[in-house]
């Protein structure tokens, strides 16, 4: 009797609750006066109180740090410069800053609290994010249901959006769609990766780990498939949940299969920092090429938190990495323009969060002409930014999205690191990037 | 002098089998993995036991002393020495690693009293259930305070021991490995002795046994309870620095689930059997590492926590039984 309750006392420990902390920040936009150039116009009555919103919903503390900030650094610059033109039609800009990482890790269930709270701020106009595609398959249900845009600069995962996945997460109003997304899905980048280890580096043969999770399964399977095509050999595939803390027996069996590459598939706060620290201290994986998805190629240089240079520090050699997005910007007053408001390089996905944040500025221009109020202009704004038939210049080029919110102009970048940069703590170096067509026009 | 059935030949034989049929299965190197993990398993596992063993507390915080070490011992690295990378120098390393295990083992020793103090001894006559929800207390308390100390993502430790490798019967073992397996072996022999030769492991035992007559004999409860703390924290201490050198990376929610797999082994072995704590870390280590040698290493976690509940099923008082007092 007495072990039973023992039993039932290890299980009862393992019912834990966790405080949910995400944070609601308000940052104030930039300089408020309008310079020379357009006269400030007065704000339409559909602008109530003289400022509307644009969200954000990124993953902006701990292991997430280097992901998501540099991110909503995109929109708040954007913000900012639109401010300093005078606003949106005579309306001012604000930002609602959301963070879905809990303990340090993006969590979907965070996201989709997150997302009912910028539902319900009925000043925001649009929403930039999520950057993460399993926090995205949580909150599009709920935008979805409200009529509120989300523009997702880094989001790769197929069924986000493709059917017949993609149905089920908008089954309130399956004609209007809420999500639209600048980044190339994994049905482009595992195979550019596998394209670039197979073609690019010379290797013929491939070990395979993933994270367990939406984002890291499905680039994994893209890159397998297209990397059994070009003719090379998958040695193993693993998958190993966040929760994991000794990979070496996993690379250890891995290579003893003899593996000219390991292709990393997920992110870095999910595992794959460490997978390559430990990866890296196994007999026969000392020097090999590590390839891995955006998830990996953070951008972030080593001493950035959470980078995975920072957590993988002298085992970062000899990694590559591609990011779903263009590093050759059609705009290339960006970079400096980041620089200067930051004091740092843009991150991977930087560009494209600011070119999301043009697309809602763009659609709520479009929109304040018809809108009588906030619910209204939020209406307009989304079905200006889904409407096929509409493209908006950006900073990444012209943009328009196919009818399940797709970019039908989709980029690959391809990064490696260099570990002379940084002061000798290494940081990413752009190799080539390649353009594609619409991933839905089979 | 008679050898002990229960005491000895069992768990050596317990011990050969399991360690016979780890390393048929996984091979030189993957066995190599399996002990340098299942050290750390055993060094925590030996701090739920003795624990248990005394105050029949489930201290479902141990996992996150655990933790707590593994941060100390980044600090003392970092902070109070100034080190960032490996030292070749052996005299100096056995120096540094000297300093660095025993600044560790004392100072946790003492957090371990401390949270005794304030958070156990207070209900030590209030029904069971009373402390152990004080326990998961206590373990977000020290996650929080890490978490707000050092940050929610993962921390770099200096890795001071060089990573080299030499050949062995067919495979490259890290002098790490062998290092951690020998201190935790060490360390083990060491609180064997402890507590079967000295008047205070006599004090721990009968305390074990019945706390009221030995407090009768004139056993201080109070401080023979502290001091098994103490001892427990240290050991989970040590663990931490290992974990540190071992992984280069750790993160403030590291103990949960090292915690419950070390809590498993415990229970595995035979809960407040100190012995049995020591074969089960190895055994749940070898789990592990045999079912991702399999390719199954999502179900690693799965394969544990199965034959947790094999154990309890099939022979609640584990491996080697219990050692518990009259009134278990």
């Amino acid at each position: 009797m007495k072990y039973g309750k023992l039993g039932a006392l290890g299980a009862g420990a393992l019912l834990v609750f966790s405080a949910c902390s995400g944070t609601t920040a308000t940052a104030a936009p930039g300089t408020s006066t309008a310079p020379g150039g357009s006269s400030a116009v007065a704000a339409g009555a559909w602008c109530v109180g003289g400022t509307v919103k644009i969200g954000t919903e990124l993953p902006m503390s701990g292991g997430e740090t280097a992901n998501g900030a540099p991110t909503a650094n995109g929109v708040k610059l954007a913000i900012k410069q639109q401010n300093a033109k005078g606003g949106v039609a005579g309306c001012k800009l604000d930002i609602n800053v959301q963070d879905d990482a809990l303990n340090g890790v993006h969590d979907p269930q965070t996201g989709a609290k997150n997302m009912q709270t910028l539902v319900a701020d009925a000043a925001v106009m649009g929403v930039v994010g999520p950057f993460n595609s399993g926090v995205a398959k949580a909150e599009i249900p709920i935008s979805n249901g409200a009529g509120l845009l989300m523009c997702s600069p880094a989001n790769t995962n197929n069924g986000v959006t493709q059917p017949p996945e993609g149905d089920t997460y908008r089954k309130t109003n399956p004609t209007k769609i809420s999500y639209i997304r600048t980044a190339s899905p994994d049905s482009i980048q595992g195979p550019s990766a596998a394209d670039y280890l197979y073609k690019d580096l010379g290797k013929t043969s491939v070990y395979i780990i993933d994270d367990t999770e939406t984002f890291g399964v499905g680039v994994g399977d893209t890159f397998q498939a297209e990397f059994k095509k070009l003719g090379g050999n998958v040695v193993k595939r693993d998958s190993a949940p966040k929760s994991t803390t000794d990979y070496t027996p996993l690379f250890t069996a891995a290579a003893a299969l003899n593996p000219q590459g390991v292709y990393l598939a997920g992110t870095t706060p999910t595992g794959m920092g460490l997978a390559l620290k430990q990866g890296r201290t196994v007999s026969g994986l000392e020097t090999v090429p590590f390839v891995g998805p955006d998830g990996v190629a953070d951008l972030g240089p080593g001493g950035t938190q959470g980078a995975t240079i920072t957590i993988a520090g002298a085992a970062s050699h000899d990694v590559y990495g591609t990011v779903g997005s263009a590093h050759d910007l059609a705009d290339n007053t960006f970079t400096a323009a980041y620089t200067t408001e930051f004091g740092g390089a843009p991150g991977a996905y930087s560009a494209a969060a600011y070119a999301c944040a043009q697309i809602i500025i763009a659609s709520l221009d479009k929109a304040s002409a018809t809108a009588t109020d906030l619910a209204s202009a939020r209406e307009g704004v989304r079905a200006n930014a889904v409407n096929s038939a509409n493209s908006f210049t950006t900073v990444l080029g012209s943009l328009n999205f196919d009818k399940y919110g797709d970019n039908v102009h989709p980029f690959i970048s391809f990064y490696k690191v260099d570990m002379t940069l940084a002061g000798g703590k290494g940081d990413w170096t752009f190799v080539k990037q390649e353009s594609f067509s619409d991933p839905n026009a089979q | 002098m008679t050898v002990d059935f229960r005491r000895v030949i069992r768990p050596v034989a317990i011990g050969t089998i399991a360690l016979l049929t780890e390393y048929a299965l996984l091979g030189t190197q993957q066995f190599a993995n399996a002990l340098t993990l299942g050290a750390i398993y055993a060094l925590i596992a030996l701090g739920y036991t003795m624990v248990y063993g005394i105050v029949e507390l489930i201290n479902f915080a141990h996992g996150d002393i655990f933790m707590v070490g593994s941060f100390l011992a980044m600090w003392i690295m970092t902070t109070l020495l100034g080190l960032s990378g490996p030292v070749t120098n052996l005299l100096n390393l056995v120096g540094l690693l000297s300093i660095v295990m025993f600044a560790t083992m004392v100072g946790m020793g003492f957090i371990g009293m401390f949270i005794e103090r304030f958070a156990y001894r207070p209900l030590r006559h209030a029904p069971r259930l009373a402390p152990l929800i004080t326990a998961i207390g206590v373990s977000f308390i020290l996650q929080n305070i890490i978490s707000s100390l050092f940050g929610p993502s993962p921390v770099n430790v200096p890795q001071i021991v060089p990573l080299d490798k030499f050949a062995f019967m067919g495979g490259k073992i890290g002098y790490l490995n062998v290092f951690m397996v020998v201190l935790a072996v060490v360390l083990m022999i060491a609180l064997q002795l402890f507590v079967g030769r000295t008047r205070l492991g006599r004090a721990m035992r009968s305390t074990a046994q019945d706390r009221e007559a030995a407090e009768l004999m004139g056993v201080d409860i109070n401080q023979t309870i502290a001091i098994t703390f103490f001892i427990a924290a240290a050991l989970a201490g040590a663990g931490g620095v290992i974990q540190g050198l071992y992984f280069g990376s750790i993160k403030f929610d590291l103990g949960f689930f090292v915690g419950l797999k070390a809590f498993t082994a415990a229970v595995l072995g035979g809960i407040g059997n100190t012995t049995g704590a020591a074969i089960g870390g190895f055994i749940i280590a070898f789990v592990e590492v045999y079912a991702t040698v399999l390719g199954y290493t999502q179900w690693s976690e799965v394969a544990v926590f199965t034959v947790l509940i094999l154990v309890l099923v099939f022979r609640p008082s584990g491996l080697l039984g219990q050692q518990l007092g009259e009134r278990a």
